[in-house]
């Protein structure tokens, strides 16, 4: 308010207490860009840089040595770009299924229905209480879909937090007097839900896709437990081997050591391994970020909404 | 799966034609929940059937009811375990030092946004704000193990600098909590500010506009606005994360765990992976037992605070 009063011409003037206030707001939030930023432009400049200059911690505010070595070396990495595959199938097809099962569901549990109680007791409880990872590893296993691809898609299908989402926002933004006017004309709920929700709904199926989409691309724990074969890795399990090298899988070293031919022997693979981790974080991390900057402008709001009303 | 209650009835009024009508169309409604409905039977609560196995002993071959029965020969020996009381303190105070730290953090950053009065600036902020909660958790902790690094990493390379001597951070049991919750505040307290900028911007400008008037300052118009304003909302918040207390960040505590730091990150949920997935001869049985009886706690935990907050404040989720 106070900056449109300005842009009129009728401006209130501030109080020095409040121009104070202002100028350590700035301050505070120069300081908070600082810390979600620069961890961020850091992985980015080191991704370029020497890997030397890396080691040395050289690398401070700009590329030191700028050279593309790194991602030379990511591109020899074939398992990592197997599991790249793996993991955009998976992605875009395990967010599809999810987008519409859930909103269907969720359609369904917007309208009256007897039974409708029961059924949303029941989504809940699963909120709340679990079987646990080993039943749940169990029953995959005798489904037989240990160790398949089928499990990285079905696994995690429908999140009742999602569900509730979008339950709310057909609730609150898709007036009723649609539906009734619909009904008059003689629409069935099929009839009604794709001709009029679906084309209706596309904040939330923005919201749904980044939501889905993006917990998909950076899960790596439903393919720890569920696959064996290295075929099938998903990309966070691979990178897992690169990044956290302390872990019990043992020293990543192992992974770059396999690419030494490529790279110019064993000690060069190594020493261009120390930049390639950065560069490795880049290539897996940015599908996701982007996915969320384009996204952004449906996100916020639709996220809005279904948060304050649900 | 048709639902017919009630339609039998229906002669006379058109109303009741209609209620008749509405539900005989119901069965399409079914037909839209059904997969989302087959889902949660089979992922979740064949899974919950199949949690007996915590009270046998279980064998691949005789499979879950054809198991041998054992009572709770599982539990005692969950519960008699040396490390048994480590974990739960671990789990517990790992939980509740995030809780500490991490909670007040979103609020300060949404009540200071809100205060932003460049318009561009503060679209910017609260973009970038968010990014860190669309990185993965490996990655989170492959920066960790980057930054952190004893020999190369850039931590250190500032305490050396500055005279200070190198620490090996990863390896050390009294810095996996700092560094588990403060990566963790880092990359999810700005996506937390969400529901508080939604709250923020609901409040009506004209409460502003008359403490302007009144003469407020900033300072004022947040301590006597926002704050009033944000309170139900952020007990709510209190509540729900009370109730995962003894929950744990299983995947990201995996991935942190080292030999060197056991003393802190021996908790519960790595635990029950270790033992029952990990492990060459896998414990099912055993696993279960003590995943189960953390699930049954947490649900106790919610129930019970629920419960509380309800009679405090007239602010439940069921």
């Amino acid at each position: 308010m106070i900056s449109a009063a300005a842009k009129g011409g009728t401006r209130i003037r501030e109080t020095r207490r409040d121009r104070i206030f202002n100028a350590v707001n700035l301050v505070f939030w120069t300081l908070v860009l600082l810390i979600v930023l620069y961890p961020l432009w850091l992985i980015l400049i080191a991704s370029v840089s020497d890997p030397d200059a890396v080691l040395q911690a050289r690398v401070l505010l700009w590329p030191v040595d700028f050279s593309l070595m790194g991602y030379e070396a990511v591109f020899q990495y074939t398992e990592l770009w197997g599991s790249y595959a793996n993991s955009v199938f998976y992605t875009l097809a395990g967010s599809a299924l999810s987008v519409v099962v859930t909103l269907a569901a969720a359609y369904a549990l917007s309208r009256r229905f007897a039974g409708k109680k029961l059924v949303n007791l029941a989504i809940t409880f699963t909120m709340f209480f679990s079987g646990g990872l080993i039943p749940i590893f169990l029953n995959v296993r005798d489904l037989g879909l240990y160790n398949t691809r089928s499990v990285m898609i079905l696994m995690n299908l429908v999140s009742v937090w999602n569900l509730m989402v979008a339950r709310t926002y057909i609730q609150t933004s898709i007036p009723n007097e649609l539906y009734e006017a619909a009904v008059m004309d003689g629409a069935s709920h099929f009839t009604y839900f794709f001709r009029c929700v679906l084309p209706l709904s596309g904040t939330i199926i923005a919201v749904l896709s980044v939501y889905y989409g993006v917990a998909r691309w950076n899960d790596y724990f439903t393919g720890l437990v569920m696959l064996r074969d290295r075929n099938l890795y998903p990309l966070q399990l691979v990178l897992r081997e690169i990044l956290a090298s302390l872990t019990s899988t043992g020293s990543s070293d192992t992974f770059f050591a396999a690419y030494a031919d490529n790279l110019g022997g064993l000690q060069e693979a190594l020493r261009k391994a120390e930049v390639a981790k950065y560069c490795c974080i880049v290539v897996s991390t940015v599908p996701a970020v982007l996915l969320y900057v384009f996204m952004q402008k449906y996100f916020v709001k639709g996220v809005m909404i279904g948060s304050l009303k649900g | 799966m048709r639902a017919i209650p009630a339609a039998g009835k229906g002669r006379g009024g058109g109303i009741r034609r209609r209620a008749a009508l509405e539900v005989r169309r119901d069965w399409q409604l079914w037909a839209l929940l059904m997969p989302a409905l087959a889902f949660f039977i089979v992922f979740c609560y064949f899974p919950m059937y199949g949690v007996q196995i915590a009270f046998r002993d279980y064998k691949a071959a005789f499979g879950i009811t054809g198991s041998k029965w054992v009572g709770l020969k599982y539990f005692i020996k969950f519960f008699s375990s040396y490390y048994c009381g480590r974990m739960f303190a671990n789990t517990f105070l790992l939980n509740l030092f995030g809780l500490i730290f991490g909670f007040p953090v979103p609020i300060l950053l949404a009540i200071m946004l809100n205060q932003l009065n460049r318009k561009r600036f503060r679209g910017f902020a609260q973009t970038a704000i968010y990014v860190p909660h669309f990185i993965s958790t490996v990655v989170l902790a492959g920066m960790i193990y980057l930054f952190f690094s004893p020999t190369n990493g850039i931590v250190n390379h500032l305490i050396t600098a500055a005279g200070g001597r190198s620490i090996y951070f990863i390896m050390e049991p009294g810095w996996f909590r700092p560094l588990f919750i403060g990566s963790e505040i880092w990359q999810n307290a700005g996506w937390n500010t969400i529901l508080y900028i939604a709250t923020l911007t609901s409040i009506d400008p004209q409460l502003y506009e008359a403490a302007t008037i009144d003469g407020a300052t900033r300072w004022e118009k947040i301590r006597h606005i926002d704050i009033p304003h944000l309170i139900p909302i952020a007990v709510m918040m209190l509540i729900l994360n009370c109730g995962s207390l003894l929950s744990s960040n299983t995947d990201k505590a995996l991935l942190l765990q080292t030999s060197g730091n056991m003393a802190t990150s021996d908790i519960l949920g790595v635990y029950v992976y270790s033992v029952g997935i990990a492990a060459t001869k896998a414990q099912y049985s055993y696993a279960s037992a003590i995943g189960l009886c953390l699930n049954v706690i947490n649900f106790a935990i919610i129930l019970l605070v629920n419960a509380i907050s309800r009679r405090m404040s007239d602010i439940s989720l069921f």
